[in-house]
């Protein structure tokens, strides 16, 4: 593997340029992937190291063999990330566009704030995914845990299985697609009638995040919208 | 707030690699809490409790953790929020023989369990949060109760965030609050069950990399007997 | 109408007539009063302070002629790229959406003027402000409204909020009137509806996870921008030293008169401590890790002359940070508006309703025809002259203690009226050697 202080900044694009984190720091490989001289890169021996491809803001394709830790791929922009392995809290947190894509399971958080771009979990994800989610489109292959898409202001969260109590609690505008049982809905989050449009953009998400499900298996669920204004008579769901 | 590891081995074999094993572990933990650490190991002879002061790298070369064998261990690294940082303060906290509480949170009721303790006559020597957590379900425990039924009576008594790990002699449990904010995974395979606050204190653990992993969800015991 | 004085009614203490119109409102109602500003009953303060000029035991410095300096870095503790300020005197964390694009420009200009920085807010960086602010220090919320990674990397700095003096432990607000259509696009909410923010962070609690959340701003930001932690005064000084361990470069701690948008009216005045009271806390804190002045501390809540500037300074604080006082500076709760005042159920002086979005002063509001009321340049101006007078006022009373820098200013050089003053700021009562808690 090439060690990154090798690669001068004046020597001509690599197409793939391998980085292993039991010999690069953290540091160094997110200071070249900040200023990249590869158009591909793969990174081994994560070891589930925090914040490892954080604030990417060029469209490399980036391949993290092995397990991330806390936020990796936050605030991605335009680049390509690939986790073959789990990840810890907060993957992709506040994502403005390109996509990551987790083959294993995500813990906490993941894809919270995040405003645009495509994340896909291709197992499942712990408590609170997507909270406060402002456009971004998250696709879990597996199940989600409690509380995910808390206070969803904008965008679509598909689960391929089955999402945990409390599922979109306080939401706004996002839309949620959920495939196996809901064990409970929260606060001013209710259940929606799929029509064609629904069914056509959850196709449509399906195929770019490479999952096999068909679109009419799934539900629709999203804002009653009852607690965008303060009344005497939400006091209890405040 | 800290850093929580535990090993619980299932195969014999395993337990004179104890130590070796839980040094990388606890010391990965080392940023979420560089004030302090401790830990409490089990063997056949009983539970060995290390609290001291400082990083947990030093912590454990002082008292040759990496040769030790056993069973079971739990390790805590602590950055301390409210109380004073000495070997007293720091985790596991162990009331009575053979029960170790190592917590990643803060309790928001505290003070009023501690009030309710010092009346039945059970007194707290710090003014650490989780002493009250280990002296409520030591008093559950000398009571008779089961570790899994004290550590559900944790969850009626106390508000708070928590991410609790304790152990007895026979066995290992975890817990996390309603919130689950803090966080807490566990990795399990054929020959040990292993606990961290973050994944990357299991790292380095063998045959990590088939192991069941598993976040716990909120208000579940998860427990496990030898 | 009698006058009830005159003849001899007696009002209560307990149930008097602010009391009494909330029992009122909340009757009619059924909702809490939700309104702006900071906390509005007395609590000890620096006017409760004094300052020791030199006389015999001490040489003053002539004021005019001979120096006294005002600079401050900021964040050099961890940041490539630390904050150079002209003054310690900076302005505070104020969105977009609380505040009309105009009164945010007129801030930056104000304080790019004097070399000073500003700050965003909740609901992210507006372009206007950007353009006009040298220094401009953006904000870290647990809503991550327009949160947008180029705006971290054009910043100066970075303030993770973990909660205001106005209201700790509580999210922020926006109600309807003031989610206009821009408002609404850079927050991704549906325009007109009643903001409710969260209060903890979507991805992190804590100081332990706080370190990793910072770890990751830095490398974000390739370890160049001063990353600050700000905290609303409850338990100062545990608070300050988990900033510090969390790697704060810079911690801000905001007293219970600091102020707000929008909060309810029973947080504003029931929760946090007096901004007097936090820094010692503050203080201590730093000073036992041995970082005081390394790790710096800005203080706001209540500053409003160069004395307060002073007294904060000589209590250990490195920089103050304005919000209500420069809102005051562009035209807040002006007697010209007295009449429109009157119009909503208000008058000069007494003006809070933030919320509501109907400023005459054209300040805290999204209404074009009210905000048009406020010319950024004229607005730039005034604010720039407050600053300097705050300055000049401040450096006045350094010179008087024989001080060639603000920062020489210390706790030694502050007497206190009053024994509640003297126990919170810990300086003694004036003309005794007694600081109640400390020796006695």
């Amino acid at each position: 593997m090439v060690a990154l202080n090798e690669v001068g900044a004046e020597k001509a694009v690599e197409e793939l340029v391998k980085v292993d984190l039991t010999t690069t720091s953290v540091r160094e490989l997110n200071a070249e992937l900040h200023a990249p001289t590869a158009r591909r890169y793969e990174v081994h021996n994560p070891r589930g190291a925090e914040a490892i491809a954080v604030g990417l803001h060029d469209a490399v394709d980036v391949e993290i063999h092995g397990p991330a830790g806390y936020y990796c791929a936050g605030m991605n922009m335009h680049a390509d990330i690939v986790v073959h392995g789990n990840v810890g809290t907060g993957v992709a947190e506040n994502m403005m566009s390109g996509s990551v894509r987790v083959k294993g399971d995500a813990s906490q958080s993941a894809g919270a704030t995040a405003h645009g771009g495509l994340l896909v979990i291709e197992g499942s994800a712990s408590m609170r995914c997507g909270i406060s989610m402002k456009g971004v489109d998250i696709v879990v292959g597996g199940d989600v845990g409690p509380m995910s898409a808390f206070m969803a202001q904008a965008g679509r969260l598909v689960v391929c299985g089955d999402a945990g109590d409390g599922l979109g609690d306080s939401i706004y505008e996002a839309r949620l697609y959920v495939r196996g049982s809901v064990a409970s809905l929260g606060a001013d989050c209710v259940e929606k009638e799929m029509r064609d449009e629904h069914v056509a953009e959850l196709t449509e998400l399906l195929a770019r995040a490479g999952m096999s499900h068909d679109a009419s298996e799934f539900r629709r669920f999203g804002s009653a919208r009852q607690l965008y204004h303060f009344a005497a008579h939400n006091s209890a769901a405040y | 707030m800290c850093g929580i590891v535990g090993l619980h081995l299932k195969n014999p074999a395993l337990q004179p690699e104890l130590g070796r094993l839980l040094v990388p572990m606890i010391e990965a933990m080392t940023s979420r809490g560089p004030d302090s650490a401790g830990l409490a190991l089990y063997d056949d002879e009983g539970m060995h409790v290390v609290k001291d002061v400082g990083l947990p790298r030093d912590i454990c070369a002082a008292h040759g953790i990496a040769s030790r064998s056993g069973y079971q261990a739990v390790g805590h690294t602590r950055m301390a929020t409210e109380s004073a940082i000495t070997p007293e303060h720091a985790h596991p906290f162990t009331p009575v023989p053979d029960l170790a509480l190592v917590h990643n949170g803060s309790f928001s009721n505290h003070a009023s369990v501690r009030r309710n303790l010092a009346f039945d006559g059970i007194t707290c020597t710090t003014d650490n949060d989780s002493e009250v957590a280990a002296r409520f379900i030591g008093r559950e425990i000398a009571g008779g109760a089961d570790l899994e039924d004290a550590m559900r009576m944790v969850l009626k008594e106390f508000d708070g965030f928590f991410t609790l790990l304790v152990t007895t002699a026979t066995q290992f449990a975890v817990l996390r609050d309603s919130f689950a904010c803090k966080p807490a995974v566990i990795a399990e395979t054929a020959d040990y069950v292993a606990m961290a606050s973050e994944y990357h204190a299991l790292a380095e653990l063998p045959g990590i990399a088939d192991a069941r992993i598993v976040e716990p969800e909120p208000e579940r015991v998860y427990a496990w007997s030898r | 109408m009698i006058d009830p004085t005159q003849a001899g009614l007696r009002e209560s203490a307990t149930f008097d007539r602010a009391t009494i119109a909330s029992i009122q409102r909340a009757a009619e109602t059924g909702v809490y009063d939700i309104r702006g500003w900071g906390a509005k009953r007395a609590v000890p303060h620096f006017d409760d302070l004094l300052l020791l000029g030199a006389s015999m035991s001490r040489y003053p410095l002539e004021g005019y002629r001979e120096r006294c300096d005002t600079d401050v870095v900021l964040g050099d503790r961890h940041a490539s790229n630390p904050l150079h300020l002209d003054i310690p005197i900076t302005i505070a964390g104020m969105s977009f959406g609380a505040l009309s694009a105009q009164a945010k420009e007129a801030l930056g200009r104000g304080a790019t003027e004097v070399g000073t920085s500003t700050t965003t807010g909740d609901g992210g960086m507006t372009p206007e402000e950007r353009g006009q602010s040298k220094n401009l220090v953006y904000q870290y919320l647990p809503s991550r409204y327009g949160m947008n990674p180029d705006d971290l990397r054009s910043a100066d700095a970075i303030e993770i909020v973990l909660g205001q003096g106005a209201k700790p432990g509580g999210g922020g607000m926006l109600l309807g009137q003031k989610i206009s259509d821009r408002v609404a696009g850079m927050r991704t909410l549906p325009a007109g509806i009643d903001q409710r923010s969260a209060c903890r962070h979507p991805d992190w609690t804590g100081p332990d996870d706080l370190t990793i959340k910072i770890l990751e701003l830095r490398e974000i930001t390739d370890w160049q921008k001063p990353i600050y932690v700000k905290v609303g005064a409850t338990r100062t000084y545990y608070d300050v030293k988990l900033a510090v361990a969390a790697g704060a470069d810079v911690v801000v701690v905001d007293g219970m008169q600091g102020g707000t948008a929008a909060t309810q009216e029973v947080f504003i005045e029931h929760v946090g401590i007096p901004t007097l009271a936090a820094i010692p806390q503050a203080v201590q804190a730093l000073a036992e890790l041995g970082l005081h002045r390394k790790v710096q501390l800005i203080v706001s809540g209540g500053i409003r002359t160069g004395a307060d500037v002073a007294k904060a300074m000589a209590l250990g604080a490195d920089a103050v940070a304005i919000g209500t006082a420069a809102l005051i500076a562009l035209g807040d709760n002006h007697p010209r508006y007295a009449d429109e005042y009157a119009k909503i159920g208000s008058a000069p002086g007494f003006y809070d309703d933030y919320q509501d979005g109907r400023d005459p002063a054209g300040i805290t509001t999204q209404d074009p025809d009210l905000a048009k009321r406020l010319d950024p340049v004229e607005g730039g101006r005034r604010v720039a002259n407050y600053l300097r007078v705050l300055t000049l006022e401040a450096q006045t009373l350094a010179r008087a203690c024989g001080k060639a820098h603000l920062r020489n200013l210390e706790p030694e050089d502050l007497v206190a009226l009053t024994i509640e003053a003297a126990a919170m700021a810990r300086v003694p009562l004036a003309g005794t050697s007694w600081i109640p808690g400390q020796n006695f």
